[in-house]
């Protein structure tokens, strides 16, 4: 699954700045899958609406972004689903849990959409996280952290050709960072995806094969 | 694909926050509205039922109206203008409810009967005749040719209680039963002293004519032979088979025709009309409580689903289709409607067993079952229901 961008510009972008130069923004950007591409750029650049406009959340942008030959702007609502469950997961900036529900039944409502991860499996990725001991915690009593773990686990729980993530690291200390790295990359690999890692600074917590400055 | 833990999640991030005590009331309004509903048609139905005189045991002379024309002042000297035309008989066939037309052909000859022996009388018989197939039962031998000295009629059972319980006791005479009455000879003097003789016996009882009436045979022979006026074919009264008498339709076309019946069916479609009057009123207010009770119901669905909304958007962004969680919402209180429905037509069910108990004892048969309208109802009203429902969880899942 390619990735294809063209002359993409956020309405709230619009004129195009001219005292910033992005690699994306008005710009044509080719991924193919396999790719690990990491984007990099300050705050208020426009990292989360790049992420959230190739999952279809936005759809205030004038340009083309195509996943292969869909444009998550103007499909349906269902091969948008589709997309979502089968194709791209995402990390969300602001995590998105749902806080009523303990950490394993977020990851559950996740990997009963498609069965295609054991429950065993999500088990190992908890402990290999160090969250089993919060199975049974609610989502809203979790720390930042934690929870931040958790989203990464359960986006890990559907198949994907694409892994976005916005930001996923940011309050997990070094050594639960280098564990989640590791986790990600081997799924990344095993699965023959590709990877877009939104973040502020530049880094190295996977061998990029593109950087984009925003 | 859907499996236990996802429903149970589902469950518990979609539909707990509506809240039992409410989703209770909700579901008792929709079970109180379809039965109110229900039960109007039931009652309606019950009611056609009763007037149209399916349901009375043993009599099927409701089924049966002769009409003549009004004999008023204006037209009582022109005897030949108050006899009905082919074509209004024709005409009369298309009229509402009607089913069959026959002639009432009266005999244009004096008949003479007298009675020997112990009940010694003597009178002046007014015969007429029927097609055979309006008759209540035809009788084995009711058949008659010229030249046969036996002549077969049927009295009108008015006649023989006139006999029994006002004649007989002022005359010290015995009282008599069908089968003696049948077994009682009569001697007929027929067109007058220069015409013919002959014997006669009852051969049966007729529920809704109130004359006596003699094979069409003897009649068409007689009026032939000795009739006064045997220009006049046309017929002065007709009898009508009727699907329903009490038809206020046909109480309409007759009153429009001038055309006279039995006071006893014309008092069955007034009551047939007071009872539309009340049936309607009460469908009108059931209607309106269904409607409410509907309305109660998708607004507790459209309630719940605005309190779930968060989860909702949540679940859309994990790749959760809407067409998914539409099936998962609707699955949840689709059989809940039709448990609803199927509770209100139960209801219905045991209303009508009950009623058709006490009817039994009123000599009057009703079905044991409610009958097809109710169903129609029914199955109208649910489908009403699943439809507007499940716009309505489209249109909040949507939203």
């Amino acid at each position: 699954m390619q990735l294809t961008m063209h002359n993409v510009l956020p309405n709230y972008l619009q004129p195009t700045p001219k005292e910033r130069v992005s690699a994306i923004w008005g710009n044509t950007v080719s991924i193919q899958q396999g790719d690990l591409v990491s984007v990099q750029a300050p705050s208020g650049a426009g990292k989360t609406t790049f992420v959230q406009l190739l999952y279809g959340l936005r759809k205030d942008y004038t340009g083309t972004a195509l996943w292969d030959n869909l444009a998550p702007n103007t499909t349906d609502e269902e091969a948008l689903a589709a997309l979502r469950t089968n194709n791209v997961s995402i990390v969300f900036q602001d995590l998105r849990l749902f806080g009523e529900l303990t950490a394993m039944e977020n990851i559950e409502i996740k990997r009963c959409q498609t069965n295609t991860t054991s429950t065993a499996t999500a088990h190992e990725y908890l402990q290999r996280l160090g969250m089993s001991h919060k199975i049974d915690a609610k989502a809203d009593t979790l720390s930042y952290g934690e929870r931040q773990r958790i989203a990464i686990i359960r986006a890990l729980m559907q198949p994907f050709n694409w892994l976005l993530m916005d930001e996923p690291f940011s309050h997990l200390d070094n050594s639960n960072r280098q564990k989640a790295i590791e986790l990600i990359g081997e799924i990344v690999h095993a699965r023959k995806a590709g990877m877009i890692l939104a973040d502020l600074n530049a880094n190295n917590y996977f061998a990029y094969t593109q950087t984009l400055i925003m | 694909m859907s499996n236990p833990t996802q429903h149970k999640l589902l469950r518990k991030l979609l539909l707990q926050s509506g809240g039992k005590l409410r989703l209770t009331v909700a579901i008792g309004t929709l079970v109180a509205g379809t039965t109110l509903l229900l039960l109007s048609v039931l009652v309606w139905w019950n009611f056609g039922m009763l007037l149209s005189g399916d349901a009375q045991k043993g009599n099927a002379t409701k089924n049966y109206v002769i009409i003549a024309k009004q004999v008023t002042d204006y037209n009582m000297a022109n005897t030949a203008g108050n006899t009905f035309t082919p074509q209004e008989v024709k005409d009369l066939l298309q009229a509402p409810q009607v089913q069959d037309v026959g002639e009432v052909i009266p005999a244009r000859f004096a008949v003479y009967a007298v009675i020997g022996g112990r009940l010694a009388m003597a009178t002046d018989l007014p015969l007429e005749s029927v097609p055979d197939r309006f008759l209540d039962e035809v009788p084995e031998d009711w058949t008659w040719e010229p030249g046969k000295r036996q002549l077969p009629v049927i009295l009108s059972s008015q006649f023989l209680d006139v006999y029994n319980y006002v004649f007989a006791p002022s005359q010290g005479l015995p009282q008599l039963s069908r089968t003696s009455v049948k077994a009682v000879g009569l001697k007929l003097q027929v067109g007058g002293e220069q015409g013919n003789t002959l014997s006669a016996h009852v051969a049966g009882f007729s529920e809704y004519l109130g004359s006596v009436l003699a094979p069409p045979a003897f009649i068409a022979y007689g009026n032939k032979t000795y009739g006064q006026d045997a220009a006049s074919e046309q017929p002065s009264r007709l009898v009508l088979k009727v699907a329903d008498p009490s038809d206020t339709r046909f109480a309409a076309y007759l009153e429009q025709h001038g055309y006279t019946a039995n006071p006893q069916n014309l008092r069955w479609s007034k009551m047939r009309a007071i009872v539309e009057v009340v049936t309607t009123a009460t469908g009108v207010l059931a209607l309106l409580l269904m409607g409410m009770s509907t309305l109660v119901f998708v607004l507790f669905i459209q309630l719940s689903i605005t309190r779930a909304q968060q989860s909702l958007v949540l679940l859309g962004q994990l790749g959760y289709s809407p067409r998914h969680i539409y099936r998962f919402v609707a699955g949840r209180y689709i059989p809940l409607i039709v448990g609803a429905m199927l509770c209100a037509m139960l209801l219905c069910c045991s209303m009508q067993l009950i009623a058709a108990q006490v009817a039994s004892r009123s000599q009057l048969i009703l079905p044991s079952l409610p009958g097809i309208p109710v169903w129609g109802a029914l199955i109208i009203s649910t489908s009403l229901l699943l439809i507007l429902v499940s716009k309505s969880i489209k249109k909040a899942i949507r939203r």
